[in-house]
């Protein structure tokens, strides 16, 4: 163990260790705030993220700009300044009118708008619905002026900023020139003004709007909830995915998961060949050339490859992945890395003492040549990790990982197929990027020191 | 010097077939895994049903016979073929009849790709898309090999001073694979900067002109060819230099020295020439793990090579071709093999000779 | 053309006995040499003012035990230094000329294997893998200009004064046994004709009989081509065979220089008697003798005599170190000759 001091000559180890010990510290906390099961359901998506934007960025953008970026608020019956009036009409007829008001000082647009109500009524009972939006200047837009009010679709979720209609008309209000104008109600209902060279360039009006429902229903029609979503550009730790997801689930999972695969894997593997190293090496002769031959047999094996093909053929879990990684893995390079080193130790005098009071091969093997040859093996394994966790990063890339699981690899899989990089989401690359960047380095930083300790031959440079 | 040729000769001999055997075997294993499940069986049911149906709809087409009696026939002919292909056997025996066409090469036809002639034959999809990622291993490979030898070269000689830190520092940036790079290339130069293209061989619509075409395609290859160097570069220059390093304090080139010959003659042939066996071998597990890596790199290019191929057979569930490419994938990486012990044969006389000697 | 071994090595001879005729004086003179490098624990004192002259013709032994600095001081003669020097001072007159004031590149041009070359310790390691056999003999020829066929003719000379079979010029090291390898490593170091050959421990790692015939070759030359060899040994038995003269170090520092015939039956210093006194002898009956104790560590030398902890003769004087004292058969670092002659016997 007095590695661990040595180690602390190495600046680049120090560093190496404090990631690691950061990464540690991110999968214990991931799995004692988010319990796996609870993790994988989140991860599921839709339920537990309707509240949540699409594709926003992380709440730290906002650092980096000077403009204020539009988060998320929800307006519902309980916040302050809604009002609610309820008035009698004859014929068992009743209305109600519901001033939603909000403050909106933000420098961008939001990026969705939606209205979901929960009505309690029978069949044929649905209230009629008519909905009218002000603008801080005085402005009035009636949202469905196709139709006198809103339609049966747009029940519980009214998607005010994809109606297709109300795009129609608000670009024609907004464009009389162009021909088959469009303006996305997200952006119309909030322009400051539309004098701009391109929708990009819109700036949200600053002050106070509201949106007004006006609902005429039967008597025993009752309004449970209402919730005006404002969607901001921004969301969370780490942003969202086109699911809604919260990236920093995936993000923090990513860190036990990856932890766990690659270190799982690395012992299994190099842990195996330095054992089958160790007896064949001893047993010398057939047995030696056939692990050699086994050795050669796993080089041209494309191990990748059939690693692919066996995920694809029969999607494996994550635990059967490892095994199968593991098992690919045994008679790795290592094996003749080990075996020189191995052969030398074979000659020592010592081991022939041994032999001489009568032990056994395997007594040999296993008490006397690996326990003193194991410090070699630490360096091999600790820079072999990365490989592991970054294979099962490419798999997840495939699209060959757990589907269930999140995990880094899956985040990044999900921003290619989404294009993220072209449509400007690099929130979405560089923050899985860098976890396995990170976490890659980390290893590597102290692989290469503790090899520089252990290795006689390095240390005598 | 025919003496030489002569042990060259024969140690080539011995190795190329002692890797073609080992070529059969992962084959044998690469289709026992691949019809653990049954899906080459499937595949070739298939195929012989159209085949057969094709063919005695067309041989029989103007005899008049009617539907069921077609069906008959046609029955009967694929009865006669599955025996002939052996899919009555058991598994093992089954796996042989599969193991002979992955080693011929026999791949068969895809089910729904094709190649740029609109070829279904698997061989032909594949020998269109071989070549482009031979194009970008090789450039890599031959530029990491030479920038990385020189580069550790010249750091030993320079052992502890500023340079050599820096790049023992950075070796741990191999860690990362090239297509991790590549994807980090691609926000950088395609995405934020905008001078170099997201991926592709060519740009979309094909220009005319060879030297066009030609430059076309070099533009392409940068970002590609940078991600696999630099997923590998450091860590080479950084094992390699330590070889070196470990090689000068040898004996011989001590004695060297002392026998006055002029550092750069002990450089070459006392610390180059001893090292370079060792070198070759790791850059050979480098290169197979490249390989490998190409599947995942040209994805995130869109680079249409063997990878990406792979990777969209996948997509479409294409058995045949998928198969077929680990099949290639198996040779590509024994002939690299290969050619890389002939390469150490060449560098290290100790291999030639057998244990027996030439005494 | 074949030549027969013999013949060829006649030719040879003839021609150095002439040349050698020609010159008189010193081959080597070695005054105050000091080699001194750091170690993470301090400073090692490697050769700690060593002083010396050999005669042409002349072969000299460097006897010692393990740690010594013999071999630190051979790599000092021929400028083989290692990185952390701290201390390299002193004065090396090779044909009477002070190669210490020669820059790195005239050294290498005009010193190394011209006039001096070196066999050097664990020959097996000591030629190059990768590169044939017969190439590496003519390799020091070839550097310095010669013809292709000339140096490789040279080559097969001297592979026949050693007694190495002409075929193994086209062979690898590999190829050749430990006592095959060992006399290419000597062939090596004669190809160029030097005035002196060092030798560092050439026979330790081989068998009694490949020494024998190894020494054997040595004496051949020497007697035949008129070669000095310096023979750095701490294999007292087979160094007599060779040596004319005889240095003896201890913890770095030069202890006695005397005649062979001197040193080799009645030593000087008492150092030397006993390391005389520790090897066995065929006919006469004795029990051989140890020294206790360790020798010193040369990163802490001791003030004084560096032998005094051990030494069975000691007295007061011996806290302060001695100086080189002149001896009828040669040179003592032992106050008990401060007179000039032998004192208290």
């Amino acid at each position: 163990m007095k590695w661990l001091r040595e180690l602390r000559r190495y600046p680049s180890a120090i560093v190496g260790m404090v990631i690691l010990v950061i990464f540690v510290l991110f999968a214990i906390y991931a799995m004692i705030a988010i319990p796996i099961d609870q993790a994988v359901y989140l991860w599921r998506g839709s339920g537990p993220w309707l509240e949540s934007p699409m594709r926003a960025a992380p709440l730290y953008y906002d650092w980096f700009t000077r403009d204020k970026l539009p988060r998320t608020f929800i307006i519902t019956l309980e916040d302050e300044g809604v009002t609610v009036t309820e008035e009698m009409l004859g014929g068992g007829m009743k209305q109600l009118t519901i001033v939603l008001p909000f403050d909106y000082d933000y420098d961008g647009l939001p990026s969705e708008l939606q209205l979901y109500q929960d009505w309690q009524f029978e069949t044929g009972q649905r209230p009629s619905v008519y909905l009218t939006w002000k603008k801080p200047d005085g402005q009035i837009i009636p949202l469905h002026p196709a139709q006198e009010r809103l339609h049966r679709d747009s029940f519980p979720t009214y998607y005010i900023s994809q109606d297709k209609a109300l795009e129609r008309v608000l670009g024609a209000v907004a464009f009389p020139d162009v021909r088959d104008p469009i303006l996305p109600p997200h952006m119309g209902l909030l322009a400051r003004d539309l004098e701009v060279p391109s929708l990009a360039d819109i700036k949200p009006l600053h002050g106070r709007y509201e949106m007004v429902m006006q609902c005429v229903m039967e008597q025993g029609v009752e309004l449970r909830e209402v919730r005006l979503r404002v969607y901001g550009q921004i969301h969370g730790w780490a942003g969202t995915d086109h699911q809604r997801r919260e990236l920093i689930v995936a993000l923090l999972w990513g860190a036990p998961i990856g932890l766990a695969f690659g270190l799982l894997a690395a012992v299994g593997a190099q842990l195996s060949t330095f054992v089958l190293g160790g007896i064949g090496t001893w047993m010398g002769g057939k047995v030696d050339a056939v692990f050699r031959r086994l050795t050669e047999l796993t080089m041209i094996l494309p191990n990748l490859a059939i690693l692919i093909m066996i995920a694809h053929f029969y999607e494996p879990s994550i635990w059967r992945i490892l095994g199968i990684v593991i098992l690919l893995n045994i008679f790795s390079a290592s094996y003749m890395v080990y075996r020189s080193i191995i052969l030398q130790t074979k000659e020592s005098p010592y081991i022939e003492a041994a032999q001489a009071y009568g032990a056994g091969g395997f007594r040999i093997i296993f008490r006397y040549i690996l326990p003193r040859l194991a410090p070699m093996l630490l360096p091999q394994f600790v820079i072999v990790v990365p490989a592991f966790v970054f294979l099962e990063a490419s798999l997840a890339l495939l699209g060959l990982g757990d589907p269930m699981l999140p995990t880094w690899g899956k985040v990044l899989q999900d921003s290619q197929n989404q294009g993220a990089l072209l449509t400007g989401h690099y929130y979405w690359v560089f923050q899985p990027g860098l976890m396995l960047m990170f976490i890659g380095f980390g290893f590597a930083m102290v692989g290469y020191s503790l090899d520089r300790i252990v290795n006689p031959k390095l240390r005598s440079l | 010097m025919r003496e030489a040729f002569g042990r060259l000769g024969r140690y080539s001999l011995l190795k190329g077939v002692s890797l073609f055997l080992m070529v059969v075997v992962a084959l044998y294993l690469t289709v026992f895994i691949a019809n653990w499940g049954g899906e080459l069986d499937k595949i070739r049911r298939a195929q012989i049903k159209y085949d057969v149906t094709v063919g005695v709809s067309m041989a029989f087409a103007d005899q008049g016979l009617t539907q069921e009696q077609l069906q008959v026939i046609i029955d009967d002919a694929v009865a006669t073929q599955y025996r002939r292909f052996g899919l009555d056997r058991p598994f093992i025996i089954r796996s042989f009849y599969y193991l002979r066409d992955a080693v011929t090469l026999n791949l068969g036809r895809a089910e729904m790709m094709t190649s740029d002639y609109g070829s279904r034959q698997v061989t032909d999809i594949l020998k269109d898309r071989v070549p482009r990622t031979l194009l970008l291993i090789a450039t890599s490979e031959l530029i990491l090999f030479f920038l990385a030898l020189l580069i550790a070269l010249f750091l030993s000689r320079r052992y502890g001073g500023w340079l050599d830190r820096v790049i023992v520092g950075l070796a741990p940036t191999s860690a990362a694979p090239g297509w991790f790079y590549g994807i980090f290339l691609i926000l950088i130069f395609a995405a934020v900067l905008g001078v170099l293209p997201y991926g592709r061989m060519v740009q979309i619509g094909v220009p005319k002109g060879t030297w066009e075409y030609f430059f076309s395609v070099l533009k392409h290859m940068v970002l590609p060819v940078s991600a696999i160097i630099i997923g590998a570069i450091f860590s080479s220059i950084y094992s390699w230099r330590t070889f070196f390093l470990i090689y000068s304090s040898e004996d011989y080139v001590e004695l060297a020295r002392a026998k006055g010959l002029s550092s750069q003659a002990i450089e070459r042939r006392y610390v180059l020439r001893p090292t370079l066996p060792p070198i070759v071998t790791s850059f050979l597990l480098m290169i197979i793990t490249v390989w490998m890596g190409m599947i995942i790199l040209e994805s995130v290019f869109n680079w249409p090579g063997l990878g990406q191929t792979f990777y969209e057979a996948m997509q479409r569930f294409d058995t045949p071709v998928i198969v077929g490419i680990v099949v290639i994938y198996g040779y590509l990486l024994a002939a690299t093999v290969f050619m890389l012990d002939f390469i150490y044969a060449l560098l290290d006389p100790r291999v030639r000779v057998g244990p027996g000697g030439s005494r | 053309m074949k030549r027969s071994p013999r013949r060829s090595s006649q030719t040879v001879a003839d021609g150095l006995r002439r040349s050698r005729a020609a010159s008189t004086g010193s081959v080597l003179r070695v005054e105050d040499l000091y080699l001194h490098f750091r170690a993470s624990n301090g400073t090692v004192q490697a050769v700690d003012g060593v002083s010396f002259e050999l005669g042409r013709g002349e072969s000299l032994a460097v006897l010692g035990e393990s740690g010594c600095g013999k071999t630190s001081l051979a790599k000092a003669i021929l400028r083989l230094l290692p990185r952390n020097i701290h201390r390299f001072t002193g004065r090396v007159f090779l044909n009477g000329t002070d190669v210490m004031e020669f820059g790195e590149e005239k050294f290498r041009q005009q010193v190394r294997w011209r006039q001096i070359s070196l066999v050097s310790q664990a020959a097996m390691n000591s030629l190059n893998p990768v590169v044939k056999v017969g190439h590496q003999v003519a390799e020091p020829l070839l550097n310095h200009h010669m013809s292709k066929e000339k140096a490789f003719e040279r080559a097969r000379e001297v592979f026949g004064v050693v007694g190495i079979p002409e075929a193994f010029m086209n062979r690898y090291a590999f190829e050749l046994s430990g006592g095959m390898r060992q006399r290419a490593i000597i062939a090596m170091a004669l190809t160029t004709n030097p005035d002196l050959v060092i030798l560092d421990e050439p026979t330790s790692a081989l068998d009694v009989l490949t020494q024998a015939s190894i020494m054997n070759a040595l004496k051949k030359i020497k007697h035949d081509l008129g070669q000095s060899f310096m023979l750095i040994t701490h294999d007292i038995a087979t160094s007599s065979e060779l040596a004319d003269e005889v240095l003896c170090m201890y913890a770095g520092q030069l202890v006695e220089h005397s005649k062979a015939t001197r040193f080799y039956r009645d030593p000087l210093h008492p150092y030397a008697q006993k390391l005389m006194a520790s090897v066995p002898t065929l006919r006469i009956e004795k029990k051989p003798e140890f020294i206790p104790g360790q020798p010193p560590s040369l990163l802490n030398p001791p003030s004084g005599c560096r032998f005094a902890a051990r030494c069975h003769r000691r007295f007061e004087r011996c806290q302060e170190e001695p100086p080189l004292f002149t001896h009828e058969d040669g040179e003592v670092k032992c106050w008990l000759y401060e007179k000039g002659s032998r004192d208290g016997e």
